[in-house]
């Protein structure tokens, strides 16, 4: 589903002239494969965000390939990785990251507004998602009206509404009680048996990491070590 | 993205930032509206103008003479599509007097071909058209001018303009005038006289400082005048006689096109239409100048404009960064900041236009009392003055320049918006 082969990024810090190099992805080789949850773990600092973003397409590294679903992302234009992402992503993110003007129930909505689905269709998808991640109670409640826990549930319920393949969760549980934790790991997994969809999870914490099929652990901007559930 | 999810998009938007949004369009509609007003000026005035020529005149008539020491080819001009009557007065260099009773007139005389001038419409207020040679026209204040010469005596002592004698006030129809002639340098007319039956009356001239006291008399009695004047004096001089050649067209479109053809044949043109165009031309430039001074206002209405929307997108950071995220296309973010500053712009521009008609209305109706109050005179009103016209030539150029102007001015932001990394604005606090 996702092969990573030999990526490297450096970043550049400090003032303009006085550039220091960082090099923070080193060689990174690995696979993903369909249906799997995958964690990569490591202290922070140690590249996992930069790393998602590379195959996520927000950015691009400065060497190696990312391939996804056969496609090799990295000599994608903007607007065709924004349409990959439209198509085969989803994410969640440790922030939520939700429209503060919207509803519980529009913000489900809004991928498929921007898929272009009729709004008759939309309301359909949306109340089954809203169900299966349990808020159908609060569906016209905006944002700050939330729990933490919810609003996490929104912000999966979003990411799973377009039934992408892949989901990218950067610290998903980073910004949540240990109880709610619980619930929200529980959710995933669920869905990740339910609907078969492709984890991918960055996490600090062995904990969260337990519910993943396999780990891999980074530092420094290297995978040290893989772990097999 | 759906249209309509667009637009519903853009909407929300606008309505939580309600207040800077309307401050926007107030700005956009101060900018159109003085555009629009001010140009309206120069339509307004030049209507007035164009209105007072074509009220003046015969508006199909078209003069022509020919180069000096020519003649003019009257076959050649017939051949001019839309020529319709041509008609040709010709006067002589000597006094013309009338009598009726013991009232007399120095009148114009004009000996002009009857059939022609029936042609050319030639409207009367009284009477009919001569039927035969010894039939006339003449003009409206020709009567009123008859005066005996102790009524003319009296006016010359005076020289009030006032309290003019009334002059024939009886209907001059059917009655029999006789015509004298006199050289202008001669103190004795000559013994010839000539009785004429007066059948029609012309219309009263367009303009009232007009006094028309000519006489239309049939152009075969040219041979016995001139005949009178050789048997009186030594030899016709140069010039005793001066024609004008007029042409009369259907409509002013074809005064425009018959006034080309003969300019083209190398003739003296004079119509209405030469009027019209200079004026056309005059107001051309007077009307750009207007509109590029409105167009500065609306230009200084588009950085409240600009402001707005680099606001709204630097406010909008974080949501742009999801936004893109979840896999919206650069194309359709720069799309929905573009329609918001169009809205902008639109919503300016039909306030605008609406302001416009309310002023131009208002101008029409109170300027002129101002202006009548001041000059304390009452009668400006009467006068049909248009000061402000807002034809729908002027509301599309305006709205094209504003609508044009704030998205423009709404590109910037958007592409800025475009530009928003999404790593940076995820990364935002909430
Ligand atoms: N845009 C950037 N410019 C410069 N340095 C960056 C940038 N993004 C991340 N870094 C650096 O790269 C390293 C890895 O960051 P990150 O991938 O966020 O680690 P993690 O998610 O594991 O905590 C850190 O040292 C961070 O300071
Ligand atoms: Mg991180």
């Amino acid at each position: 589903m996702i092969q990573v082969k030999q990526v490297n990024h450096t970043f550049l810090i400090g003032k303009k002239g006085k550039e220091k190099k960082v090099p923070v992805l080193k060689g990174l080789s690995f696979d993903v494969k369909q249906g799997e949850i995958v964690a990569i773990v490591g202290k922070s600092g140690s590249g996992k965000s930069t790393l998602l973003h590379t195959i996520a397409g927000f950015m691009s590294p400065e060497q190696g390939s990312i391939t996804v679903n056969g496609q090799e992302t990295a000599n994608l234009n903007e607007t065709e990785r924004a349409a990959f992402r439209l198509n085969n992503f989803g994410f969640i993110f440790q922030n939520f990251q939700l429209m503060p003007g919207l509803t519980a129930f529009e913000n489900v909505e809004l991928p498929l507004k921007l898929k272009g689905i009729s709004p008759k269709k939309r309301k359909a998808s949306v109340g089954q998602m809203m169900d299966k991640v349990g808020l159908t109670e609060v569906g016209d409640h905006y944002p700050n009206e939330l729990s933490g826990g919810q609003q996490q549930r929104v912000s999966i319920a979003r990411a799973l509404i377009t039934n992408p393949p892949i989901l990218f969760a950067d610290e998903p549980t980073g910004s949540l009680d240990s109880e709610t934790e619980q619930d929200i790991l529980l959710l995933i997994q669920n869905l990740n048996k339910t609907l078969g969809v492709t984890f991918v999870m960055i996490t600090h914490d062995e904990e969260v990491a337990s519910i993943a099929h396999r780990t891999f652990k980074m530092r420094d901007g290297e995978l040290v070590k893989e772990d097999v559930l | 993205m759906l249209f309509k999810d667009q637009v519903d998009f853009v909407r929300q938007h606008i309505k939580k930032n309600k207040l800077r949004v309307f401050m926007t369009v107030l700005a956009a509609t101060m900018g159109c509206a003085f555009l629009i007003v001010l140009a309206s000026i120069g339509f307004g005035i030049q209507d007035t103008m164009r209105e007072e020529i074509l009220q003046d005149q015969a508006i199909t008539e078209v003069e022509v003479y020919p180069n000096e020491n020519e003649e003019l080819n009257l076959e050649e001009i017939k051949t001019v599509p839309y020529v319709g009557a041509i008609v040709q007065r010709t006067s002589m260099d000597i006094m013309t007097s009338f009598h009726l009773e013991n009232r007399t007139i120095q009148g114009n005389l004009q000996l002009t071909d009857i059939k022609e001038e029936e042609q050319s419409n030639l409207k009367l207020s009284e009477g009919r058209l001569p039927q035969n040679e010894s039939e006339i026209i003449v003009g409206y204040h020709f009567a009123q001018n008859l005066w005996t010469d102790a009524e003319r005596a009296k006016v010359e002592e005076v020289g009030e303009e006032e309290d003019l004698p009334k002059g024939y006030e009886k209907s001059i129809i059917g009655k029999t005038v006789s015509l004298s002639l006199q050289p202008y340098d001669s103190e004795e007319a000559f013994p010839e006289q000539w009785d004429f039956k007066v059948v029609g009356v012309t219309d009263n001239p367009a303009k009232d400082w007009i006094v028309d006291q000519s006489i239309l008399m049939d152009k075969s009695w040219l041979p016995e005048l001139t005949g009178a004047y050789e048997a009186n004096e030594e030899g016709i001089p140069e010039d005793f006689t001066y024609t004008t050649t007029k042409i009369y067209t259907s409509s002013l479109e074809h005064v425009k096109s018959v006034t080309k053809d003969l300019k083209d044949m190398g003739y003296n043109v004079y119509s209405v239409s030469e009027q019209l165009e200079q004026i056309d031309v005059f107001f051309m430039a007077f009307k750009i100048g207007l509109i590029f001074v409105g167009t500065i206002a609306i230009l200084i209405s588009s950085i409240g404009i600009f402001n707005t929307m680099t606001m709204a997108v630097t406010e909008r950071t974080r949501e742009i960064g999801v936004m893109k995220a979840i896999g919206a296309s650069p194309k359709l973010i720069q799309r929905l900041f573009l329609m918001e500053s169009a809205w902008i712009g639109i919503i300016g521009t039909v306030l605008a236009v609406v302001i416009s008609y309310v002023v131009s209305y208002l101008a029409n109706w109170l300027l002129p009392m101002v202006v009548g109050a001041a000059l304390g005179e009452d009668g400006l009103e009467d006068l049909s003055i248009t000061f402000s016209l807002i034809p729908w030539q002027l509301v599309v150029l305006a709205s094209a320049i504003s609508i044009g102007v704030a998205m423009i001015s709404g590109w910037r932001p958007a592409r800025k918006a475009t530009k928003i990394d999404v790593i940076q604005a995820l990364r935002q606090e909430l």
